[in-house]
């Protein structure tokens, strides 16, 4: 299936930014940029970057000074012509330089399109394709560097001490083993033991930040719930600064949930206002209300939004009962009126984190903003720096972990060494499905390199 | 050109060594007629270097070859002078017998194993050409202008093919120590288009044991109740001997450091690559400086002679040099050397270019196994003599090839291992090169393999009736342990209790008692006993506690393999054309089309091919739609 088509795609982020980066592929990639600059022998040096001014193919309007590089097959990301324009970052601007492409043959991209061809033309190994959808999917920066960061081979030279290590201890057991009747050292007991666990703990180190690595890539999920009126959809609007949710004065106007992804610091957080919780026999209003709850199950962190100008109602009580197993803190809304008073969740609530906001001004909502991430464990991120974030890695790392565990209890039971090496060379062979397979050739090598071995 | 022969067979097998004895007996047992030529017939079955049969996993492949119905598994248990099953203190996966033989006997025994086999003919001479007409061989042309005329001709030539023997700076041609090298055969096969190579191994040299002061190395036994190799053999009637080991010191390595210009090893004259499991005491001294002493094994080479192999001290030094470093060894000051020891530099063709039934895809009808395979050792030389020979024979009945897999027997393991990665230094087997070794034990190689054997032909209706017999009763106590349960109210629980030290609960059955780690098998069996109303074989029960102790290990392992490879089973459809894999390097599209795999599993293990052309492969084969 050789792709003989040329493809185009915007491959920064939608939306305002510095500049935007329009990518072409295929065999015609550099024919569709000299139409695009009026320049038929238009030949750039490659990876090199030039500075054009970009025109519409038809009228000759001038359109943007883009600078473009010209990635040369085979040696590009996909193995085929590249050519990067980089553009000023308006959307509309953006969108025009890939019309006028369209429409002088190039084909809009699907998702995968890109590492497909990559994939095909040999180009990246299947973690790299991974790394790359991730990349494709992730919906803020912090999640670009990541994937980046992943593609990089990163988890591949985090995984290779360990592996490393591995077969380190395979290799005296392994040699226990074959070579029975040689003069081989003792087997250092004590060591093996240690290392085993050692080894399991900078995989588990690594595992555990998947979790971390999975919010940022999926999002937080945070939820807003409250009373009717309390101001929920007002909070909604005023942390997305737009104008989504229909603000009325009218109670129970949220009858359906409105989910908005918002950028926090880097951190991508689905926020997801919800009806108003009590009792009502109002169909529609019941049916939000289920919602609501499903929302509350959903979330990874909940915003219990309270109107801080009345005294804590019984619908007020009934939400805190709906919380037991959730992570949450309450938004005190309305601290711009009079009547509000910060103390009206005194000697109810003690543990949990309550902000005074205004919804209508703004006030508080830096705090809410940092009380929001606060709530997450971000101290991986911030000190490990790699994160796993997919899940079938995960799942491999899960089953190493798993793996070295079994062969750690088989060599404390002082099993034979084969009992032992089952677990040992499982645990390779999931590590191998991230970083490459190791084979028993591997092994006999370093068994050779480290023992005298044979008559 | 005129096809006249002389004599005509079905099958010819060229050579008489472990591979080529196997595959002339097998052919002829499966009712070819088949001929066996070799330069000498008074060497046959001879054991070129050290005189012992098995070790860990080549003991494995020589039960499975006699439970496949092949002969060195009964040969060496006529023959060998100290039996010993290894690993005795590890898992029972990883035990496998080895036996040091009588060469002279095992020859004599081999030769009357061939000769009275039925359909089977002895010749002695050369083959100096083959007889192919349109890719197909017809038979073969000896030096002595005799034809012989054969639909299948299994190649078994060892150390024979351009065999080039080094002595310090001298070499000389030779097939062995003593023996003509097959210089024209190899130039023939390398005209044919055959991949060839060049590898290497050696000798130690041969002392006169009347020379040797013996007390001053440590005894070593054979084991009082000696494991045969063939399930067939019940007792091991030879006279058991007792082997010594030794070591070399730092004058020996200093001797071998001043002179180490003199070894052809390391002046550059030896281009083929040896085996790093049998290196050179050379190698040894130079690789591991930091050792101060190296094992040396004196095995008597049989009971009518008094010349001793000194296993451990190959080497290639020359003939004046031997000596004075054997007499620096404590022990030998006074030996005398029989015949010095060699390095011996030889042809393979390359075995990628072999079918899964060994036959060459160059040529119909020719079969290779053994040495020329780039293989070293007798039980790995026998195993593909063995399936050569059946696929000869298969062949010229025009009926399908024989193959075993990976994760039924050590020998799918080896014959995949060298058809899909080929060779670059002589090829051994080890346990760790089978995926599934914890299924793969000595003890159970009849239970895997016969069936096999039987349909083909191999085992005569005694074995198998002795076979079946014994497949029931391992089956009928192994189902004895999982339903028989032990209450706390029995008097047995309380016998059980005492020597397991800690609580077995209100019941437990026999095979949940049987997985503790401080079995007392003694103790376990008298208990049982009591309660089977059969009597119970001991090596029959360790199997079955060898079942029960590997199942949870082989379930766990079987599951993770499954998950690993889901992709295995994706088949590459018959008209797939890898060219269309647009940027494959042109390398890539060579090793897959070479071994045109019919699913994602067979791609995976070609060798040489990048994680990046499989990702590639596999993208396409998942857009294919099913």
């Amino acid at each position: 299936m050789p792709a003989s088509d040329t493809i185009v795609a915007l491959s920064t982020p939608t939306g305002r930014s510095g500049i935007g980066v329009i990518r072409l592929t295929g065999p015609h990639s550099l024919d569709y940029t000299r139409l695009l600059l009026r320049d038929e022998l238009f030949t750039p040096e490659p990876n090199r970057v030039t500075l054009k001014n970009l025109h519409d193919p038809e009228t000759g309007e001038t359109l943007d000074r883009a600078l473009i590089t010209y990635f040369k097959s085979p040696r590009s990301f996909t193995g085929e012509d590249i050519v990067e324009l980089s553009c000023h970052g308006s959307p509309v601007l953006l969108l025009r330089v890939i019309d006028s492409l369209l429409s002088i043959g190039a084909r809009a991209a699907d998702p995968g399109d890109f590492t497909l061809r990559a994939l095909s033309n040999g180009r990246m190994n299947l973690t790299q394709a991974e790394a790359i959808r991730d990349l494709i999917d992730a919906q803020t920066h912090t999640a670009v560097r990541q994937a980046t960061r992943q593609l990089d081979g990163e988890l591949s030279a985090r995984l290779q001490p360990v592996k490393d290590a591995l077969i380190k201890i395979i290799v005296p057991l392994e040699s226990a083993l074959e070579f029975v009747e040689d003069d081989l050292p003792k087997l250092a007991a004590e060591g093996i033991s240690n290392e085993l666990v050692s080894l399991a703990q900078k995989l588990d180190d690594l595992a555990q930040t998947f979790r971390s690595g999975r919010l940022l890539k999926d999002g937080l999920k945070v939820a807003l719930v409250g009373c009717p009126n309390a101001g929920k959809s007002s909070l909604f609007n005023r942390l997305l600064s737009i104008d989504r949710a229909i603000v009325t004065d009218i109670p129970g106007t949220t009858r359906d949930s409105l989910s908005e992804l918002l950028n926090l610091q880097g951190i991508p957080v689905l926020v997801t206002d919800t009806a108003g919780v009590r009792v009502s026999n109002d169909p529609i209003e019941r049916l939000g209300m289920g919602r609501t709850r499903r929302a509350i199950a959903d979330a990874d962190l909940v915003i219990v939004v309270i109107d801080g100008t009345r005294p804590l109602t019984l619908d007020d009580k009934m939400i805190f009962s709906e919380l037991a197993e959730v992570t949450y803190l309450i938004a005190l809304n309305k601290n711009d009126l009079d009547s509000f008073a910060s103390s009206r969740l005194d000697g109810f609530i003690d543990s949990v984190k309550c902000i005074s906001v205004s919804a209508k001004t703004g006030a508080g909502f830096d705090q809410l903003q940092r009380a929001i991430l606060d709530s997450f464990d971000f101290k991986s991120l911030e000190c490990e720096g790699l994160l796993i974030t997919n899940s079938r890695h995960f799942d491999l790392l899960r089953r190493a972990i798993d793996a070295l565990h079994s062969s750690q209890k088989a060599f404390r039971q002082r099993l034979s060494e084969d009992f032992v090496l089952v677990g040992l060379y499982d645990a390779l062979r999931f590590l191998g499905e991230l970083t490459g397979e190791t084979t028993p050739e591997t092994i006999l090598s370093q068994i050779f390199a480290s023992f005298c071995i044979g008559k | 050109m005129i096809m006249s022969f002389d004599e005509k067979f079905d099958v010819l097998v060229i050579g008489a060594g472990h591979a080529g004895c196997e595959a002339a007996s097998a052919a002829a047992r499966m009712g070819a007629s088949t001929a066996l030529v070799t330069l000498n017939l008074d060497l046959i079955g001879q054991m070129s270097c050290n005189p012992a049969i098995g070790g860990i996993a080549k003991g494995h492949l020589v039960r499975e070859i006699d439970a496949l119905g092949g002969i060195m598994g009964r040969v060496i248990d006529r023959t060998g002078i100290q039996f010993r099953l290894l690993n005795r203190s590890r898992g029972p996966a990883v035990q496998s017998p080895r036996a040091q033989a009588d060469r002279a006997l095992y020859r004599n025994e081999m030769r009357i194993m061939l000769e009275s086999t039925p359909n089977l003919y002895l010749r002695q001479g050369e083959i100096t050409d083959f007889v192919i007409k349109e890719g197909q061989i017809l038979g073969v042309e000896l030096q002595d202008t005799r034809r012989l005329r054969a639909d299948a001709v299994v190649l078994a030539t060892g150390t024979f093919l351009n065999g080039l023997i080094h002595t310090g700076k001298k070499t000389y041609t030779a097939g062995r120590s003593g023996e003509p090298a097959s210089i024209r055969l190899a130039s023939r096969l390398k005209q044919l288009g055959f991949m060839m190579g060049r590898l290497k191994t050696g000798t130690p040299p041969r002392l006169d044991g009347r020379t040797i002061d013996w007390a001053q190395f440590a005894p070593q036994s054979g084991d009082e109740e000696p494991v045969p190799f063939s399930f067939s053999t019940n007792y091991i009637n030879q006279p058991q001997i007792t082997c010594f080991i030794g070591y070399t010191n730092e004058h020996v390595h200093r001797i071998i450091r001043d002179n180490i210009s003199e070894s052809p090893l390391y002046s550059g004259q030896i281009t083929g690559v040896g085996p790093r499991y049998c290196p050179s005491i050379e190698d040894k001294v130079i690789k591991f400086p930091s050792k101060n002493r190296h094992q040396l094994f004196l095995e008597p080479e049989g009971h009518n002679t008094s010349e001793v192999y000194l296993n451990g001290f190959s080497t290639s030094m020359p003939a004046g040099l031997q000596h004075q470093l054997v007499h620096s060894v404590l022990g030998l000051e006074e030996a005398s050397i029989i015949r010095p020891g060699y390095a011996i530099e030889y042809d393979y063709c390359d075995p990628k270019e072999l079918t899964p039934f060994l036959q060459t895809l160059r040529i119909k009808g020719l079969f290779f196994a053994g040495q020329i395979n780039g293989t070293t050792g007798y039980e790995e030389a026998a195993c593909q003599g063995l399936l050569a020979g059946i696929n000869a024979s298969l062949y010229t009945r025009k009926k399908e090839g024989f193959k075993l897999s990976r994760s039924e027997a050590y020998i799918g393991v080896l014959i995949d291992d060298l058809i899909n990665h080929g060779v670059d230094e002589p090829y051994r087997i080890f346990t760790s090169r089978a995926e599934k070794r914890l299924s793969l034990r000595y003890d159970t190689a009849d239970l895997r393999l016969s069936a096999y054997g039987r349909d083909l032909g191999l085992v005569d209706d005694i074995s198998w009736e002795n076979f079946n017999a014994r497949r029931n009763r391992i089956s009928s106590l192994h189902k004895f342990l999982e339903s028989t349960r032990v209450k706390r109210s029995d008097v047995l629980y309380q016998e059980l209790a005492q020597c397991s030290g800690t609580d077995l609960g209100d019941s437990i059955s026999f095979a949940e008692f049987s997985v503790r780690s401080d079995l007392n098998i003694k103790v376990f069996r008298s208990v049982v006993g009591k309660l089977y109303q059969s009597s119970i074989i001991n090596n029959e029960l360790k199997t079955v506690l060898a079942d029960l102790l590997y199942q949870g290990y082989i379930n766990i392992q079987e599951n993770n393999y499954s998950n690993v490879h889901k992709y295995d089973n994706l088949v590459i459809p018959n008209n797939f054309s890898f060219r269309d894999l647009s940027t494959l390097s042109n390398e890539m599209i060579e090793r897959f089309e070479r071994v045109c795999p019919s699913d994602f599993s067979e791609a995976r293990k070609i060798s040489g091919i990048t994680p990046v052309a499989l990702a590639s492969l596999l993208t396409h084969l998942r857009l294919i739609p099913t």
